[in-house]
């Protein structure tokens, strides 16, 4: 509720920077959008909490995805569904743009030796650099997966496994064949990549 | 930043180099003194395609796909000193799939993400270099793929991820024309290089795992203009319900619970996928165009397609002036375990079934079978021993698991054959690698992966691949090596008694194509999975394939081009 408020406050601010913008129509003013999605997923990229993902340098049109589901309700979030539901698909390709062109902040999550073991095994059952590439950055609607937040990863790759998130039915199916540890064991290994 | 890191010291006299400034940011152009200055690429020059042991013109060899490359300089009796004669490395370091096209010297290479180089085939140095912008939005599964460009006239075309067709310049890699072939926010991509023919350039498309409507289309090679669209999925997609398989072998369809869902749900053509993504072959004399169609989308549940979903798995062949539907073959009806058609079919006479010769067609599936077809009507004329291990076929996917050889990785994939029309011999490379199939029926999610389950690498179990020699006049297995890993990529058979093809592991090797003795091999230093092809300048023979590693396979990654010949 209180990100709402903010974004009711950030509405009335408008800004006269110009944004770069996907739209092929008129570029929508996202600046005080900007703002909002600051309070959470930071200023400089580092998020506020651990488990809010990194979206600074991530690719741009599975940004652009996530914010539709997000509005069409295919994923589920109490913060994030309020927040988009009144965004356009151009503000929402506008946002997407902006922050993929944003630099991935620096990180330096811990790897662990056995996590890693384990999770090597996972990703080659699943063959997860078909779609995620061989540095793990993805491309288009595949999203960087590699040096995000751990926390963000291991609650979503379970509420992905659990279909508590449902805007992804093939990573659903694919983890429902993994115990939960190598699950936990992956989160680890990709955030430390 | 492109570089040549290797070269034939001494081939080329300097010649003047004048760097000039391309009109397109993306493109570079430099002029200099070229072997023969010759670009342009007739029709006849790509009808002679077979007898041509200077160029390599098509993606497959020529029109037949035989990959059968003509000329003998290198030789089983010689291969032992082939060596490089140089390697040139692209900015790209992802997966290669890459055919180099040889025109007069001149030889194109694309990387993953769409970018195409000009070389100079006689020393891997750069002539020019066209990198596409690819867009926000792109589509694809198993990889940032492309497969190479087709050649036509002073035009080279290529396919891009974003579901384009490009005609670029030949001489100086400038854009001619663009064109968007179909919308990639709905699963639509290209990785195939395009078939240039009569003034046509033929192009399928990808997203088979996408629930997109399957396509085959013709575009006109000098403006770019659509000139025909044949759907993969007929409006009716259902069929005649076939229970068996092209072997025989049951398929435990629920037809009963197939009918009722088609009456509930009407026909699922619209979703239903059937890529095509390998070059057709063209039968200049009947006038035809044949292709393979990929999986129904989707892949692992059925319970959402009732019916035979036609044309997927099938081979299919059309008119090539209209095209219009002329026959198909249906190798696996109702597919759950992406067992689809993929390798490019290939033409040559064959023995029939009444022991006459006859036009034939032959296709390698990822059931581990080469197909032999009559291709007047598409029938089946044999089928070959299994090149791979085949257990439980054909056992449901479920919820949990089953565990079924081929995986999907398995058999022969996308990798193209190779046919020797004297030793009567067909060449393929296949995939071992257990899975378990598993089935979650969710609806279509809108253009996202939708596989209706997974596929899971069984990673206790072994794999492997192998290099098999099939008669294909009675489908016996004439001799098979295996490998390390599972193969995938393409091979070329030569006149000189050879095989070429490349490993995961960096190994490229050269077999007698008689006996299947490896008589050669390289360590490239990442994966050699791309189709190797090769051209004669100079009265010098070479053989080049691009070393890139692959995605899909997670085998090594790299960047180059190597050209390989005998020393002087």
């Amino acid at each position: 509720m209180s990100r709402l408020s903010v974004f009711k406050v950030a509405g009335f601010i408008t800004l006269a920077t110009a944004v770069p913008t996907l739209a092929q129509t008129a570029t929508p003013d996202i600046s005080d959008k900007l703002q909002l999605c600051a309070t959470c997923h930071g200023e400089a990229g580092t998020p506020a909490k651990p488990e809010i993902p990194i979206i600074w340098g991530q690719n741009e049109y599975y940004i652009y995805v996530e914010l539709r589901d997000f509005k069409a309700g295919r994923r589920a979030n109490e913060t994030m569904n309020p927040i988009v539901a009144d965004l356009s698909k151009e503000e929402m390709q506008a946002l997407a743009k902006h922050f993929s062109e944003q630099p991935w902040p620096a990180t330096s999550f811990p790897s662990d030796d056995a996590a890693d073991r384990k999770a090597q095994d996972a990703m080659t059952a699943g063959a997860c650099t078909s779609c995620h590439l061989g540095d793990l950055h993805g491309k288009s609607a595949i999203p960087r997966i590699a040096d995000q937040q751990p926390v963000y990863l291991e609650k979503t790759i379970l509420e992905l496994k659990n279909n508590v998130r449902q805007n992804a039915p093939a990573k659903t199916a694919l983890f429902s064949t993994y115990p939960d540890d190598e699950l936990k064991a992956l989160a680890v290994y990709l955030s430390s990549r | 930043m492109s570089r040549r890191i290797g070269s034939l010291s001494g081939v080329i006299a300097a010649a003047a180099v004048v760097l000039a400034v391309a009109g397109s940011a993306q493109a570079q152009e430099q002029v200099k003194t070229l072997y023969g200055d010759m670009y342009a690429v007739t029709q006849d020059m790509l009808n002679r395609s077979e007898g041509d042991g200077n160029n390599f013109l098509h993606t497959n060899g020529n029109y037949n796909q035989t990959r059968f490359y003509p000329a003998r300089q290198i030789n089983a009796s010689n291969v032992q000193k082939l060596r490089p004669a140089w390697i040139f490395q692209t900015d790209v370091v992802e997966t290669m799939e890459t055919t180099p096209i040889v025109v007069n010297g001149v030889m194109y290479v694309t990387t993953a993400f769409d970018h195409v180089f000009a070389l100079d085939a006689r020393t891997g140095e750069q002539l020019w270099n066209y990198k596409h912008n690819l867009g926000p939005v792109a589509t694809f599964c198993c990889g940032p793929n492309n497969r190479g460009v087709a050649v036509y006239n002073n035009m080279v075309y290529l396919g891009t991820l974003d579901a384009k067709l490009v005609a670029l310049d030949a001489k100086t890699g400038k854009v001619v024309w663009e064109q968007k072939i179909a919308d990639p926010e709905l699963g639509y991509s290209e990785t195939m290089a395009p078939t240039a023919v009569n003034g046509k350039i033929l192009i399928g498309t990808n997203g088979g795992e996408f629930g997109i409507r399957g396509f085959v289309k013709a575009y006109d090679a000098k403006t770019g203009n659509l000139l025909w669209t044949f759907n993969t999925i007929p409006e009716n997609s259902v069929g005649a319900w076939t229970t068996h398989d092209a072997t025989g072998r049951d398929m435990h369809r629920d037809i009963s619970a197939e009918k009722a869902a088609l009456q509930k749900s009407g026909d699922p053509y619209k979703t239903l996928g059937g890529g095509v993504w390998q070059n057709p072959a063209v039968d200049l004399a009947l006038n035809r165009i044949y292709f393979v169609v990929g999986n129904p989308s989707p892949d692992l549940d059925g319970a959402l397609r009732p019916g035979d979903n036609l044309y997927t798995d099938s081979l299919v062949s059309l008119d090539l002036d209209t095209g219009k539907y002329v026959c198909h073959f249906q190798y696996i009806a109702h597919d759950v375990w992406d067992l689809d058609s993929v390798s490019p079919p290939v033409l040559t006479d064959v023995v029939g079934k009444d022991g006459k010769v006859i036009p034939g067609l032959l296709h390698a599936g990822k059931t581990g079978h080469v197909y032999v077809h009559d291709r007047r009507d598409c029938s089946l004329v044999r089928f070959s021993e299994a090149m791979v291990p085949q257990e439980n076929m054909w056992t449901l996917p479920t919820k949990d698991g089953a565990r079924m050889l081929p995986g999907a990785n398995g058999g022969v994939e996308w990798s193209p054959m190779a046919v020797d029309p004297n030793l009567k011999l067909t060449y393929a490379i296949n995939l071992h690698q257990p899975m378990t199939y598993h089935v979650l029926s969710t609806p279509y999610p809108e253009g996202k992966l939708w596989l209706g389950g997974a596929f899971k690498v069984i990673p206790t179990e072994e794999q492997w691949g192998n290099v098999t020699a099939v008669d294909y006049n009675t489908g016996k297995i004439r001799w098979q090596v295996k490998t390390e890993q599972p193969m995938i990529g393409g091979i070329l058979a030569t006149a000189g008694g050879l095989v070429f093809t490349g490993e995961g592991n960096g190994l490229f090797k050269a077999y007698d194509s008689e006996t299947g003795s490896v008589l050669w091999h390289f360590q490239s230093g990442a994966g050699v999975n791309a189709p190797p092809s090769s051209y004669t300048v100079d009265g010098k023979q070479y053989i080049v394939v691009a070393a890139g590693g692959n995605t899909q396979l997670n085998y090594k990654r790299g960047n180059s081009i190597i050209a390989f010949t005998l020393p002087e």
